[in-house]
C-alpha cells in the first residue's frame, strides 16, 4: 500500500494503479471532472499510462459557480 | 453584433454565475441579463457527486458561451493547469486568467499573470486576462499576444466601480485595436455605463447582480446600463465647456435688457 492525498485528504491505495484504476477504487464513477497530479495536468487519454506513486498529490475538479 | 474571442455576439456583458440566492434566481438573472456569456470555475469534487451537479445542468442548458476562471490561482503553474482541466471539461479553449497576488485586496499578480498568458496562449488557449489598471501591464500583456485584456474597475466584490478612469482612458488610447472589458468593481449600472462610455467593448461583473436585493431586476438594469452606454460612446459626447451657454434661444428673449 501507499500513501497519497486526494483532494486534500490521505488515502491509502494499492502500489502501481493507474489513474483509471485509481478513480474506480475511490469510486469517481461519473463523467465531468479533471485531474491533476502534483499540479499537473493528466488528460483523460493519459489516465491508463499514469501511474500513481507514494506522496502523490491528487486534484479532482468539477464545474462550480463562478465571477 | 461585436465579436470576442471569435464569437459573434449582440450583448456586452459577461456576467457570473455565483453569489445568487438560489439556482433558479441565477438561471433567471442570466436570461434576463441578455447576456451571452457566463463565467465558470472548477473546484474540487467527492466521490459520487458526478459533474458539479445541477448547476453545470442549468449552465448547459442556458445555451451561451461559457468562460472558465483560474480563481484562486496564486502561481502560472497553478493557473496552466487549472485552465488545462478547464478546457478539457468544459469543452472550451476560452480562459479569464486570474492569478492572484495579494489576498487582502485580491489584486492580481502581473508578473505570473504575464507569464502564464504567454504559456496558454502557446497552447492555443483565448485568454482573457483579469489585470489592474496598469497600462505597462497591459502592453506586456499585448506582447505576448493576448487579444484580450480585461483591467479592473476596482478590487473584486468591492462595488467601488471605476476607481481610476484616467488610467482607464489611457489602456483604451493606446490600445485601440484590443478587446477591453472592465472586470471586476462594477457597483451599481452607472459605473458599468461609465465603462462603456470610455470606449471599453464590454463589462464583466458577478457581485453588482447577484448581491442586488432583486438580482433579477438588476439584471435587466444592467443589461440597459450598458447597452445605454455603448450607444452613448457611439454617439460622441460632447466637449465641456468652461462656461455657461444657454440652450434656449436668445434672440426674441422677452423683457430683454443690455447689461449695465
Amino acid at each position: 500500500m501507499i500513501k497519497i492525498s486526494v483532494n486534500g485528504e490521505m488515502k491509502e491505495v494499492q502500489e502501481n494503479l493507474n489513474i483509471q484504476a485509481l478513480l474506480k477504487t475511490l469510486n469517481y464513477t461519473k463523467e465531468g471532472f479533471a485531474l491533476a497530479v502534483n499540479t499537473s495536468f493528466i488528460a483523460i487519454k493519459n489516465y491508463s499510462i499514469t501511474i500513481i506513486k507514494e506522496g502523490d498529490k491528487i486534484d479532482i475538479l468539477a464545474p462550480v459557480q463562478g465571477g | 453584433m461585436w465579436e470576442i474571442g471569435g464569437k459573434k455576439l449582440n450583448s456586452r456583458l459577461l456576467i457570473g454565475s455565483a453569489l445568487y440566492p438560489s439556482p433558479a434566481n441565477m438561471e433567471e438573472a442570466i436570461k434576463v441579463s441578455g447576456s451571452q456569456i457566463v463565467t465558470v470555475a472548477l473546484r474540487r469534487q467527492s466521490a459520487g457527486e458526478g459533474s458539479g451537479g445541477n448547476f453545470w445542468k442549468i449552465i448547459k442548458s442556458l445555451g451561451i458561451e461559457v468562460l472558465p476562471n483560474t480563481a484562486g490561482c496564486h502561481s502560472a503553474k497553478e493557473a496552466v493547469t487549472t485552465a488545462q482541466m478547464a478546457r478539457e471539461v468544459f469543452g472550451t479553449n476560452w480562459i479569464k486568467l486570474e492569478v492572484i497576488g495579494d489576498q487582502y485586496n485580491l489584486q492580481p499578480d502581473p508578473f505570473e499573470t504575464v507569464k502564464s498568458a504567454e504559456i496558454l496562449i502557446k497552447e492555443g488557449f483565448e485568454v482573457f486576462p483579469y489585470t489592474t489598471d496598469d497600462l505597462v501591464v497591459a502592453k506586456r500583456l499585448a506582447d505576448v499576444g493576448c487579444k484580450i485584456i480585461m483591467p479592473w474597475g476596482s478590487m473584486i466584490g468591492s462595488g467601488k466601480g471605476l476607481m481610476n478612469k484616467d488610467n482607464l482612458i489611457a489602456i483604451r488610447k493606446q490600445f485601440p485595436e484590443l478587446k477591453l472589458i472592465i472586470d471586476a468593481g462594477i457597483g451599481k449600472p452607472s459605473d458599468a455605463t461609465q465603462a462603456m462610455e470610455l470606449g471599453y467593448d464590454g463589462v464583466l461583473l458577478n457581485s453588482a447582480i447577484a448581491l442586488a436585493q432583486d438580482p433579477i431586476k438588476m439584471a435587466d438594469a444592467f443589461r440597459l446600463a450598458i447597452e445605454s452606454g455603448r450607444l452613448g460612446y457611439q454617439a460622441g459626447v460632447m466637449q465641456k465647456r468652461e462656461f455657461a451657454s444657454p440652450s434656449t434661444p436668445t434672440v426674441g428673449t422677452p423683457f430683454w435688457h443690455q447689461f449695465d
